[in-house]
């Protein structure tokens, strides 16, 4: 991934970027400075810029409300409509309303950080960095079970390991599947499944754009056969138009699971 | 050993990737086959085959957390 473009200015002397670290790299990024002790990296500065694109995409769009909205107003009420009418009253009922203003920010922040994946300058999903969907997806976590037992008391859990419906043999079983599904296995699909699309999108597109260019400007050491690396740089952009895609749909499924989860703690005999 | 556990680990993640790939492509064909009989509940159709696909992938995914851990 980003060792192949820091390879081509690899310096012998310092080891530090010839190294590559494989798995921690999906974990951790460079420390661009620290104030007292305190190690700021470049995840960390774009997840501020993240949350203040969010803000100022809706400050700007409701600053004035307009009797004919501007293109970017309509564009932002759209998007800000889809989310209530479509993911939180369609999937949690009426009373989803009280739950959109939450399930609003996660999809703004989800997709301003997906797209800084294609965004020029910057090429680094900060939700490819696993702390930030795995935050995302503890709090929805916390969310849905908060309000499941606020909603139901303690039948909530007795009705997840001891399942009413289902065969009395079959108890036992079920609720063990279910205890798993529901409080270990969702909030850590819910992460990874962010994580690992948005990983496979920045290692394909640095492999395929950072290669083709290491193609092409070693015209001199390789000759012709540098032409290959016109085909790589040509799949590597057509990726990055099928990138913009998966940005969108990244965050329209983080947020429509969310829903869900929070669903079936409201309603949990559906 | 530490080249075979890698290598092993990769294996076992396209093994882990066949069962919901098999399992996505019924559910995105059964979806469009709804949308296509009855395009008029397209938009909820829509939104359960997302949900759908969601709890399949999920399975893929959980190879793709074993092939780091391995």
């Amino acid at each position: 991934m980003d060792q192949l473009v820091l390879a081509i200015e690899c310096d012998p002397a310092t080891d530090v970027i010839c190294t590559p670290e494989f798995v921690n790299d999906l974990f951790e990024t460079q420390v661009v400075f620290s104030i007292g002790g305190f190690d700021v990296n470049r995840a960390m500065l774009l997840m501020l810029l993240a949350a203040f694109a969010a803000i100022a995409l809706l400050f700007f769009a409701y600053r004035q409300p307009r009797v004919v909205p501007t293109k970017f107003g309509v564009a932002v009420e759209g998007m800000v409509g889809f989310v209530r009418d479509e993911i939180a009253i369609g999937i949690i009922g009426p009373e989803g309303i009280r739950y959109f203003p939450y399930l609003l920010s996660i999809f703004l922040f989800v997709l301003v950080g997906n797209f800084m994946e294609v965004a020029p300058f910057i090429n680094f999903p900060i939700t490819s960095r696993m702390a930030i969907p795995a935050f995302l997806a503890i709090l929805t976590w916390v969310i849905f079970i908060f309000v499941g037992f606020a909603k139901n008391g303690v039948r909530y859990f007795t009705d997840i390991v001891w399942p009413r419906s289902v065969p009395v043999a079959l108890r036992p079983l079920v609720g063990i599947i279910e205890f798993f599904s529901t409080f270990l296995l969702r909030p850590l699909t819910l992460a990874v499944r962010l994580f690992a699309n948005l990983v496979a999108g920045h290692v394909m597109l640095s492999l395929l754009l950072a290669s083709g260019w290491i193609f092409v400007s070693s015209v001199g050491d390789i000759g012709a056969r540098s032409v290959i690396g016109l085909g790589w740089f040509t799949i590597g952009l057509a990726i990055f138009l099928f990138e913009i895609v998966v940005s969108i749909l990244q965050a329209y499924i983080f947020t429509l699971l969310s829903a869900v989860y929070i669903q079936t703690s409201v309603h949990p005999e559906h | 050993m530490e080249d075979i556990s890698g290598a092993l680990a990769l294996i076992g993640y396209g093994l882990a990737a066949i069962g919901p790939g098999i399992g996505i492509g019924i559910v995105a064909g059964n979806a469009v086959q709804a949308m296509a009989r009855q395009p008029e509940a397209a938009g909820m159709v829509r939104t359960t085959m997302f949900l759908g696909i969601a709890f399949t992938e999920a399975l893929a995914l959980i190879g793709f957390v074993l092939f780091f851990l391995a």
